[in-house]
């Protein structure tokens, strides 16, 4: 507990440092509580996601960082490794394959290099994931940009 | 709209090909999920998943990651009640005999050759860190019987330069410190005579106590991760042996993460890092032509950074003071007559 606190202070300080060093990432801690996170990531460009925002919330547990973080999607994203509904994310280093040496920060680089890299053999969302398998990228952008616009975008006037 | 639009969509339901407009599409999905977006319209940004929305979601959208991972932690936690993280020492050997009663004689056979050799074993819980946790105890408990400042002195070094190691491959220090500063305080409170030594009881518990022992494990993955990543020429080909993974990707998915089993990729690195001598006892059904039985080992002697390639055999004839019983999948501790 007070390691997991020591170590989410240490973040805390880096991501205030490092605020400009990455314009993709906006990762905030909640004001009372230093186990809550929420980030907004820009969708990468040349995707379905491109000019989107998506809202991210991070639970940690009191083992971090030897136990990864929770992290879902609180904007809607049709993305073949995120749950459609609860807004989960498959994706392995959040699982067996963590280890300290990844942060938050650096969690939000994967979960963006996720969006631009989908792995559609192992969907959360298997109506995402069969667009993409069986070869029909355009369905799969129009759908995931489609969603991108209902959900991840400011509507315009 | 969005009614205009026709594209040739792949059903996922009928998995027919057809032409369909996206407004029918999207009513093929969960009509809840639409009113959904529709009633987050306005501030889309933000839309929440909140616990109640969850409860009304069926069974299978309930099925979760988290829920494997939680069965996976109960597992662990029943593997926990069988054997503490570092087992108490077991005299003689007799209790490993046991084990294989009904197994195949020729480990008998070899366990009876090794009792000749070996006094005790310690056994370590099989959790994947086993290797590193063996690793752990018997070094902090050789330092400990020898009160050696020299090889602390010695591994300090070692340590420093693994710490400059991690940081020329660009891991940022806070996500490594706070291991390093839990080894190094170990290394401190075993020597004896001052207010924060500890007795080999103590230890016992450290290492039993998963907030310690689990960082310590996580520094010795880090100095290994660190050593191959550094000399990922030389490691490059064992690596290509044991998997079709790049060093990096070996590193990151197989060093790295908690409870990934130690090979001899593993015990190569940690033993070069930080400079010290490992044998490694293997018990398994190999025999010999001949008919004779016996139990082979394998030393690894640390090689020094600066010689790569140099510095074999001559004046590095000393035995290893740390010696693991491997057993196709498990590392234990052995004890020397």
């Amino acid at each position: 507990m007070q390691a997991s606190r020591a170590r989410l202070f240490k973040e805390y300080k880096e991501v205030q440092r490092e605020k400009s060093a990455d314009p993709d990432i906006q990762l905030v801690c909640d004001d009372s509580n230093i186990f809550k996170w929420n980030a907004l990531i820009k969708g990468p460009s040349e995707t379905p996601f491109e000019g989107g925002v998506f809202q991210l919330a991070f639970s940690v547990p009191e083992q971090y960082p030897l136990q990864p973080p929770q992290v879902r999607f609180l904007t809607k994203i049709f993305h073949p490794n995120v749950h459609f509904k609860t807004g989960e994310i498959c994706l392995d280093i959040l699982k067996n394959a963590w280890s300290p040496a990844w942060t938050l920060q650096s969690v939000c680089r994967a979960i963006i290099a996720l969006m631009a890299h989908p792995e559609p053999d192992s969907p959360l969302n298997c109506d995402s994931g069969n667009l993409l398998r069986s070869g029909d990228i355009r369905g799969y952008q129009s759908m995931a940009r489609m969603y991108t616009r209902l959900a991840a975008m400011p509507k315009k006037g | 709209m969005l009614s205009s639009h026709t594209s040739d969509l792949f059903c996922a339901y009928c998995s027919e090909k057809e032409k369909i407009k996206y407004t029918e599409l999207v009513i093929l999905f969960a009509p809840a999920e639409m009113q959904n977006l529709k009633a987050h319209d306005g501030d889309a940004e933000t839309e929440k998943v909140s616990s109640t929305q969850a409860s009304d979601i069926d069974d299978w959208a309930n099925f979760k990651d988290d829920d494997i991972m939680q069965q996976q932690f109960a597992i662990q936690a029943e593997e926990a009640e069988k054997i503490p993280f570092v087992g108490s020492k077991e005299e003689p050997l007799s209790s490993l005999a046991n084990e294989y009663k009904s197994g195949s004689s020729i480990l008998l056979e070899k366990i009876k050759v090794l009792s000749e050799q070996y006094a005790a074993i310690r056994r370590t819980r099989g959790d994947g860190n086993c290797f590193f946790r063996s690793f752990m105890f018997a070094y902090l408990e050789h330092v400990m019987e020898s009160q050696d400042q020299g090889e602390i002195d010695r591994i300090k070094a070692n340590v420093e330069q693994c710490r400059m190691t991690l940081r020329n491959l660009g891991y940022a220090e806070f996500t490594f410190e706070d291991f390093f500063a839990l080894f190094l305080e170990q290394l401190d409170c075993v020597i004896q005579g001052s207010e924060t030594s500890i007795s080999l009881d103590e230890l016992v518990q450290r290492s039993r106590d998963q907030s310690i022992s689990d960082y310590v494990v996580m520094f010795f993955r880090f100095v290994t991760s660190g050593e191959i990543r550094k000399r990922s020429e030389f490691f490059e080909p064992f690596i290509l042996g044991l998997t079709s993974a790049s060093v990096e990707q070996f590193c990151k998915s197989a060093v790295e993460p908690m409870g990934e089993e130690s090979d001899h990729v593993h015990i190569t690195a940690l033993s070069d890092a930080l400079g010290v001598p490992i044998r490694v006892v293997y018990l398994d059904r190999s025999s010999c032509d001949n008919g004779s039985v016996s139990v082979n080992h394998h030393d690894f002697h640390p090689v020094g950074n600066d010689l790569p390639s140099a510095k074999k055999g001559g004046a590095e004839a000393i035995d290893p003071f740390i010696t693991l019983l491997y057993r196709p999948g498990h590392y234990d501790i052995l004890y020397p007559k």
